[in-house]
């Protein structure tokens, strides 16, 4: 008898069609759908289903010995011109199955959230519709088995969270309208793009496929710190500091923040802003080569984890803090990925999708409670009035800040004793600032909402959301609270058993550089230690502040007003960019591109072309006079003309 | 003699059927005045007969006749094509108001279409001189009647006599030719032909010269047929002159026999079996001919003349009659380049063609049918008053430019890839790409005046429905050969064997 569960990756494909027909459904025929719960209740359970599948998947793969686990299931040939030859093919392993299930199962999540958040909104259908058009790309994504697929859903979550910032396109948002944002970050995603193609292109150059199986192998052969694979990486990490908001493109992100709160949890918080560290961790092999990269990998992710989490010190938007925590937890992951430590990035991915997830749909909830309120300064003393967001909120709080035993304690423990045992003393201090820091932002955000004295106006009545708002809440607390429990010390239990199911995906990259710190012992509990330590002091700090001696951040702020308004201004990264590039773009596209060139030297020969081919017309035309004589006398020199060609050459 | 004739005849099938299909209009029209319907169902179902007839000949490599016809691949796609053009056209007639509105029932116009589809069908697959002329003058001799068909209108009238000047002319140079071809090797059958002529060029003196008249005027007579510049003079007054239906079918069909005649009178005749150090799939010529040069000249001279003069015309037919003369020109540089390549390729595109061009001309009938005219500027405005044949027009037009995603484009694509992928021709496929442009200007003028200019009138004009799906079905393949072209590729790759070739 044939096990089903060992077939499950065959119909590999129904899962990544599910949410495409929901998109189609949705989107072609919502508008005939009376109801609006039909059209979330259909979005949700594509999704569902796709995570059904990608449970299977998991299970087949359990029950499989460590080495076999890759299975590369093909639907058709894609693209074959010359030597370029690109397969629809969708490559079931470790590490995709586990994107698959945070992208369908956090995904699924906050579809259900959704049905509550967006209830009576007029794009109702046409949200659920691009939401199933981005579990759709994002699929597609994580299980391409080629770059140029993987491209595909690259550009295609790209799309969905275009449209979905821009969602609510007749809104403003701060100076501006959501539409602008939308323009921002697509237009930042597009210059990572540009990187992503280059490395695209210098790959199919150097190694003459785009299938992963074939690259990867091939690399094996060069020598670390070729030169071409120093550019490729390079060039790969320039399309996922776009995609995943690092230094220098990470300023997208925060705007992005413009978008209904539940795609803010999904996309820009749980799954898409990960692909850029799921594409690093897929070609772990190719950075493995370029040290030089991985360096730099790892310092942009520490400068922007320390950046992200000074600002959002100070800010006072419940999202923009959740942003920019974002933007920080993301630069964590990359310092991991930096350091040769691929799964501790995974494992990291994982548990903030669950964290960050929990808390952005918290913050959801009370931005439904209070009416689309944003400004954390006109809240507070929400605790008792929303007594189930405010205590999953919490625990997503003390996760965040790095609390044992709850998730995010473990990862990013993981990731800083990586870092520290790899010998890299100031990035591992850079980070365990990092993390005091963001303790400190976290517990001001959760205090100055949820603690303390009521700020909000009288006629506000906040209440608590529907059931199909919080019981999301409520799983996602859980998982955030025991999901750590997957990567404990070795020794204790089933130990770190996450490291083990994914290290096979990263054996070509183990091959030139072995896994830092392995084994740790009171050097790491010691280190382990500090980081609880730094996050206690970050915590105390944040509730005594903000709860009982307001007047110490506001001296502060007082004392050191640059460095407060340097922080509240963002590092004016916005206007440095604008100074630096935009103006200098604009003003040389208009006054050199279309005044110069395009006015001056294209129309001018376009225009001179087009009237010396009227007055030939016109000339041409008087030889067809309607006489017949003269037509046969033309045709008659024609050939006269012809052979006295042909008889003088 | 008898039973070889025997033996060749159910070859000859199609030929035989529109032959029968033709006089049975005859007699059906004798015997039922005054209906038009009756003898264009005979047509349209002779005409399925015979292309199903044509379709059975798949595969079959031989010739008929003692070498009077071929019937091999090549010529059963050209066959098909001109049924399949011949089927559209009767569809066409039947609606058309500028035929119906007659005392003189349509039965003898459909005997003369028969007809002239058949002397079509024959061009195809001639395979002799003597062959090819009858062919020639039987399908001429056709449409010199059917041009002047409308004989109240005066310039149907003038377009008839001039066609018949014209063609006298032509056809009395080809005959010319063709009788100093048969004084130099003895033969009129095209595969002795190749055998003499490499002893009459080793011979050399005037007898190359000869030679070299011989041909050149055998090809006014094909260039005649196709409207090549300069021997395209009829062109524009016929196209004019003549009901739609004929104009169209003389776009199409017409142009499809004589390049069947014109790619097989040159690839059996003077090509050089002994070539060495050819790539795969091209062929060469005899020595001390260039005709690459001279088709080369031919082309890029119909493609300039008919884009370029297309600008300033009034009439949507004339415009028509101009943008078939620039397509003549594209589709010569796929022969220019002597390859199965471009073959394929000139075959693809007049699949493409027969269902863009065709299009064209019908919705321009349909509007002239309501309108009561063809001039340009009466199509200010129109868009809004017919939508569906308007929108369906500037898919037409888009296509006949080139642009995807329309079928038009994917026949360029093969025209140009053939004519980049041979060495040294790069030069033509720029001046076809340039003629591209002037071409879009002409087309997208008529697109201006439908929607962006205003008109008075605005009553909306209704067309019945099975013109409606005429149009559809010629829209849709326009459409999807635009995105999904692969087989009918195959179709045109496997189509270019010729008999007598290697």
């Amino acid at each position: 008898m044939v096990d089903p569960l060992a077939m499950a990756h065959e119909v590999i494909g129904i899962a990544v069609a599910l949410p495409l027909v929901g998109f189609l459904v949705n989107g072609l025929l919502g508008r005939w759908v009376r109801r609006e719960s039909a059209s979330g209740v259909l979005g949700s359970a594509a999704v569902g289903g796709a995570f059904l599948i990608a449970l299977a998947l998991f299970v087949e793969l359990l029950g499989q010995p460590a080495g076999e686990r890759v299975h590369v299931v093909q639907l058709y040939q894609w693209i074959g011109a010359g030597a370029l030859r690109v397969n629809v093919a969708f490559q079931v392993d470790q590490l995709s199955v586990l994107m698959m299930l945070i992208v369908t199962g956090v995904g699924f999540l906050i579809h259900v959230y959704s049905m509550g958040y967006m209830h009576g909104d007029p794009g109702y259908r046409r949200f659920f519709a691009y939401l199933n058009l981005f579990i759709f790309a994002m699929l597609i994504l994580v299980l391409a088995d080629n770059f140029l697929l993987l491209f595909l859903g690259w550009e295609g979550v790209g799309l969905c969270s275009y449209l979905l910032i821009g969602f609510w396109y007749d809104r403003k948002f701060e100076k501006g309208t959501t539409a602008d944002a939308a323009k921002k970050a697509f237009i930042m995603n597009r210059i990572g793009d540009f990187g992503f193609l280059t490395g695209m292109f210098l790959i199919f150059a150097t190694f003459g496929s785009l299938d992963f199986q074939t690259v990867f192998a091939r690399a094996s052969g060069l020598g670390a710190g070729t030169p071409v694979i120093f550019w490729i990486t390079l060039a790969l990490f320039l399309g996922a500091t776009g995609k995943s908001a690092q230094i220098p493109l990470f300023v997208w992100l925060p705007d992005a923040m413009a978008g209904p709160t539940p795609v803010s949890a999904l996309i820009h918080a749980a799954t898409m802003v990960t692909a850029g560290l799921y594409m690093v961790a897929r070609c772990s092999v190719l950075f493995a080569l370029a040290p030089m990269t991985l360096s730099i990998v790892a310092a942009v992710g520490a400068a922007t984890a320390l950046v992200a989490a000074s600002i959002g010190l100070v800010q006072n938007d419940i999202k923009k803090v959740l942003a920019y925590s974002t933007v920080s937890q993301l630069g964590y992951m990359f310092l991991a990925m930096g350091v040769g430590a691929f799964g501790a990035g995974m494992f990291h991915v994982t548990m903030h999708a669950f964290f960050k997830a929990l808390l952005f749909l918290g913050s959801g909830a009370v931005i439904h409670a209070m009416h689309d309120e944003q400004d954390i300064r006109k809240m507070g003393g929400l605790g008792p009035e929303l007594p189930l967001t405010s205590k999953t909120f919490l625990l997503g709080t003390c996760a965040i800040a790095g609390i044992p035993p709850l998730s995010g304690f473990f990862s990013k423990d993981e990731i800083l004793w990586k870092t520290f045992s790899g010998g890299h003393t100031l990035l591992w201090l850079a980070g365990l600032a990092g993390a005091a820091m963001t303790a400190l932002y976290m517990f001001r955000l959760y205090t100055l909402t949820f603690s303390g004295a009521k700020r909000w106006e009288a006629g506000k009545h906040p209440h608590e959301a529907p059931r199909t708002m919080t019981a999301p809440l409520v799983v996602l607390a859980v998982l955030s609270a025991i999901g750590g429990f997957v990567w404990l010390p070795e020794n204790i239990l089933w130990g770190n058993a996450m490291e083990r199911w994914l290290e096979p995906v990263f054996e070509r990259a183990r091959a030139v550089m072995p896994l830092p710190g392995d084994g740790g012992g009171t050097a790491e509990a010691v280190l382990m230690a500090l980081s609880v330590a730094v996050a206690g002091t970050g915590i105390w700090l944040g509730r005594r502040w903000y709860l009982s001696r307001p007047d110490v951040p506001e001296a502060l702020s007082r004392r050191f007003a640059w460095a407060y308004r340097l922080l509240l201004n963002k590092y004016y990264v916005d206007e440095a960019y604008d100074a630096a590039f935009v103006r200098p773009l604009v003003g040389g596209s208009e006054k050199l591109l279309w005044r110069g060139i395009d006015a001056g030297v294209i129309d001018w020969c376009i225009d001179n072309g087009a009237r010396l081919i009227g007055w030939v017309s016109g000339a041409l035309r008087m030889v067809q006079t309607g006489i017949a004589r003269s037509y046969v006398l033309v045709f008659m020199i024609g050939v006269v003309v012809i052979l006295g060609w042909m008889l003088a050459r | 003699m008898a039973e070889q004739i025997l033996n060749d005849l159910p070859r000859l099938l199609p030929e035989v059927t529109l032959t029968a299909t033709m006089l049975l209009v005859i007699i059906v029209d004798l015997l039922t005045k005054r209906s038009a319907v009756i003898p264009a169902m005979i047509a349209l179902l002779g005409l399925a007969a015979s292309g199903a007839l044509a379709i059975g000949q798949w595969g079959v490599h031989t010739t008929v006749f003692s070498g009077m016809l071929a019937v091999d691949p090549f010529a059963v796609f050209f066959k098909l094509l001109i049924a399949g053009c011949a089927v559209l056209v009767v569809l066409f007639s039947l609606g058309s108001s500028e035929l119906n509105n007659r005392e003189r029932p349509l039965g003898e116009y459909f005997a003369l279409l028969m007809g002239l589809t058949l002397g079509m069908m024959l061009m195809a697959g001639a395979n002799n001189l003597l062959m090819m002329y009858l062919a020639l003058e039987l399908s001429s001799i056709s449409s010199y009647i059917l041009a002047g068909y409308t004989r109240e209108a005066a310039d149907s009238s003038e377009a008839s006599l001039k066609y018949v000047i014209y063609g006298a002319f032509s056809s009395g140079l080809m005959l010319y030719g063709i009788s100093i071809l048969y004084g130099l090797t003895g033969s009129l059958d095209l595969a002795v032909i190749n055998q003499t002529l490499p002893s009459v060029v080793a011979g050399g003196g005037t007898a190359v010269y000869a030679l070299a008249i011989a041909g050149i005027l055998a090809c006014a007579g094909f260039g005649y047929k196709i409207s090549a510049v300069p021997f395209h003079f009829w062109t524009p007054d016929v196209y004019e002159g003549a009901p739609i239906t004929i104009t169209a079918f003389l776009s199409v069909a017409s142009k499809a026999g004589g390049f069947a005649m014109l790619i097989r009178f040159l690839k059996v005749t003077f090509i050089d079996p002994a070539a060495v150090a050819i790539p795969a799939g091209a062929w060469a010529t005899l020595q001390g001919f260039d005709w690459h040069y001279i088709i080369a000249a031919l082309a890029v001279m119909t493609m300039t003349v008919g884009n370029v003069v297309a600008i300033w015309q009034t009439n949507m037919k004339r415009l028509l009659a101009y943008s078939s003369i620039a397509h003549a020109g594209y589709l010569l540089m796929g022969v220019v380049v002597m390859s199965n390549e471009g073959l394929a390729a000139i075959m693809l595109y007049f699949v493409i063609y027969l269902f863009m061009n065709l299009g064209a001309f019908y919705v321009v009938m349909l509007i002239a049918n309501r309108t009561g005219s063809e001039d340009i500027e009466d199509y200010r405005g129109i868009g809004p008053r017919a939508p569906f044949v308007t929108v369906s027009l500037s898919i037409f037009l888009i296509s006949l430019t080139g642009l995807p995603p329309t079928a038009g484009f994917i026949g360029k694509l093969y025209l140009f890839a053939a004519v980049l992928n041979t060495q040294g021709w790069v030069w033509l496929a720029v001046v076809g790409a340039l003629n591209s442009v002037i071409a879009l200007y002409y087309y997208a003028r008529v697109l201006k005046n439908m929607y962006l200019e205003k008109s008075e009138l605005t009553a909306p004009l209704t067309f019945s429905r099975p013109q409606r799906a005429l149009v559809l079905l010629l829209v849709a393949p326009v459409l999807l050969l635009g995105i999904y072209f692969a087989p009918l590729a195959q179709l045109a790759q496997a189509s270019v064997k010729i008999f007598g070739t290697p």
